[in-house]
């Protein structure tokens, strides 16, 4: 956002616009709000339910304990399901078709294959949630619905995810830039990755202990080339176009791009190390895991060293779109960096099976993506609407609400997670007396998940009202 | 970059070659593995799962108990689960040959369970799931809800979870 705010603080306004918007941003607008809507309705959901999960977590009795529905294994699943397959894929299908359609100027034809897409995938979604709830799931994180939805939702992703990237090899202009090739790599690699593991884990298991090996190959291609490339193509737009100036070391990216696509594929056995799988894949996996600190370098010259020349970052924290994109652009390097260091066995001894790892994977998929994904909104609902984000107080309780709720969640999972995982070490130590140390950091993942139901509520208020007194698209010919 | 068919190219190797080089390559080194005798003469393990087993595993998978509680020993050097008993020996891949669906885990806010039959009894089992506070858990919910045949079926499953024979991969602690 480029307007002038004198405040010092988040702008709840859009900047320039004449209440119209171009062909191009009319063609997007269907399938855009279909898929945003969808996003904020399932990030909803999944906070709800994060919240009971959070009060159930730790709690000998509790009215909802004697529920088969909302016992602990099933609701923990379904929220994870709902944060990751509802939110993360919808908002991502929104932000990737309209970062790709304006870096390519062209206009989205077809888009009700999209539409189409966004529909089956939810109505997937939903189906799949509810068998959860009934505890038809396979066990597997992150491919729990009964096998019978991955093929369904394969084929979504391919009109929801895919369809823009045949509009975009259609599109009219020759070059391209790091955000198309990050939105291309992950709607190109998602379904490659996700069929493969369907099938290696569910419709034909492989043999013993592969299927672990396959369904940690699928979780660290799920969050680096799904979650992690799409939040870097976003990134890669919007700091630049915000702060109007050309990225530090631009030139750089084409490496940042391959060395992020061709080491994280390699990634998933480094959560599998100490468990039995041979010691080469193993070790194969904490390579390509400090390998990663190459790409993860890169972009932090590219982001980091743009913020820090020329004011950046004090205009990031007085931009509404930069404040939520530098966050999670800084998320993204603190990911990167621990998951270089802690995949090594040393440091792997001691945390692996605690907290240690969610903190990690939520450093990227909430931290990083999410966060990224909350900017974007701001920036680009106005043009797609033509109406102004009615109310900057929601905005402040957003960011505010989200940024602590999330810090102090993702500093119980690590720092909990550490102290665990020291405990857990020393085998004098009883279990139970280990689970009780836990219970401070219990009670603050309770006052965070409260703390983040707040700002998506706020979020979705804010969202909700503008969409909803959004002028009739007239659309502009520029 | 200008060429999508590079790109597609390039993005499709770097997919396709660590799930050769590490799914396809683990498959063609452990898919053989099959029951073998710890020492020469001796009885094949891993023992075959028993039909109630089976069916208490999809009770197991249905509670989503894998979610906090792994079914895996670490070797020494790798955490204390050995010197915490939990188990004579670290896992080995020939342990869960014979299972149809393996459920390693990821997360330990419950004890791990790789060896659960060989270190309980079956009325703690039952006390653990009906009446958890009783029996000394922490955290542990309580599966009242879970019929009667279901439960049966759990405690067979948790039973006949159990690593104590000799493999030829891994020596039994004395």
């Amino acid at each position: 956002m480029t307007q002038d705010n004198r405040s010092g603080r988040p702008q709840g306004r859009p900047p320039e616009g004449d209440g119209r918007v171009s062909r191009g941003e009319a063609s997007l607008r269907g399938p855009f709000l279909l898929f945003f809507v969808s996003a904020v309705v399932w990030l909803l959901a999944a906070s709800v339910l994060g919240v009971i999960a959070a009060l159930d977590l730790g709690s000998m009795v509790g009215v909802l304990r004697d529920c088969a529905w909302f016992t602990q294994g099933r609701i923990a699943t379904a929220q994870q399901d709902l944060f990751i397959y509802g939110w993360g894929f919808n908002a991502f299908f929104a932000l990737n078709l309209w970062l790709l359609a304006q870096l390519g100027r062209f206009e989205f034809r077809n888009g009700w294959l999209a539409q189409l897409g966004g529909v089956a995938w939810n109505l997937a979604l939903t189906y799949g949630i509810a068998r959860v709830f009934a505890g038809d799931m396979t066990g597997y994180r992150l491919l729990d619905f009964p096998r019978e939805v991955g093929p369904v939702l394969a084929v979504a992703f391919l009109l929801a995810g895919f369809w823009p990237i045949v509009a975009f090899a259609r599109r009219p202009t020759g070059h391209t830039f790091a955000s198309q090739w990050f939105v291309v790599g992950a709607s190109f690699a998602f379904p490659l990755i996700y069929l493969l593991a369907q099938l290696l884990v569910l419709w034909q298991p492989a043999s013993g202990v592969v299927q672990a090996l396959a369904h940690s190959w699928f979780i660290a291609n799920l969050l680096q080339l799904w979650f992690g490339a799409s939040a870097l193509a976003a990134i890669y737009y919007f700091l630049p176009k915000v702060l109007e100036r050309t990225l530090t070391g631009y030139y750089l990216a084409p490496v940042a791009f391959w060395t992020f696509f061709l080491f994280a594929g390699w990634t998933g056995p480094a959560a599998l190390v100490g468990s039995p799988v041979p010691l080469w894949l193993q070790s194969t996996g904490v390579v390509a895991a400090a390998m990663m600190l190459i790409p993860v370098i890169i972009v932090a010259i590219n982001v980091h060293g743009t913020l820090s020349s020329q004011g950046g970052w004090a205009r990031a924290w007085n931009d509404t779109t930069l404040r939520f994109v530098s966050f999670g652009a800084v998320a993204f390097t603190l990911a990167g960096v621990l998951g270089g260091v802690f995949a090594f066995r040393s440091m792997s001894a001691v945390v692996r099976f605690t907290s240690f790892a969610t903190g990690l994977e939520q450093l990227l998929v909430y931290g990083c993506a999410s966060m990224v994904v909350f900017g974007a909104s701001y920036f680009i609902l106005p043009r797609l609407t033509g109406a102004l984000w009615p109310s900057a107080k929601l905005v402040h309780v957003h960011f505010w609400a989200t940024a602590l709720g999330f810090l102090a969640a993702v500093v119980a999972w690590l720092v909990g997670g550490w102290q665990n995982g020291q405990l857990l070490a020393n085998p004098a130590v009883a279990y139970a007396d280990i689970l009780r140390a836990g219970a401070s950091w219990c009670l603050v993942l309770k006052i965070s998940a409260v703390l983040l139901l707040v700002g998506h509520v706020a979020f979705a208020l804010n969202a909700f009202g503008m969409i909803l007194k959004a002028p009739a698209p007239a659309s502009r010919h520029d | 970059m200008k060429n999508l068919n590079t790109l597609l190219a390039g993005v499709f190797f770097a997919v396709a070659l660590p799930f050769g080089a590490l799914i396809l390559s683990g498959q063609s080194q452990l898919g053989g593995l099959g029951r073998a005798a710890g020492e020469e003469g001796g009885a094949l393990f891993p023992s075959r799962e028993p039909g109630l087993a089976i069916q208490g595993r999809a009770v197991y998978v249905s509670l989503g108990c894998v979610s906090c509680h792994t079914q895996q020993v670490r070797p020494a050097g790798q955490g204390s689960d050995i010197a915490r008993g939990l188990g004579a020996r670290p896992s080995v891949a020939r342990d869960y040959a014979l299972q149809s669906q393996v459920l390693l885990g990821e997360r330990r806010l419950g004890p791990d369970l790789a060896n659960y039959g060989a270190r309980t009894s079956q009325i703690n089992v039952e006390t653990l799931l009906t009446d958890p506070a009783s029996s000394g858990a922490v955290w542990h919910p309580s599966y009242r809800f879970v019929d009667a045949a279901q439960r049966t079926a759990l405690v067979a499953y948790l039973k006949s979870l159990r690593q104590d024979y000799p493999s030829p991969e891994a020596k039994l602690k004395k």
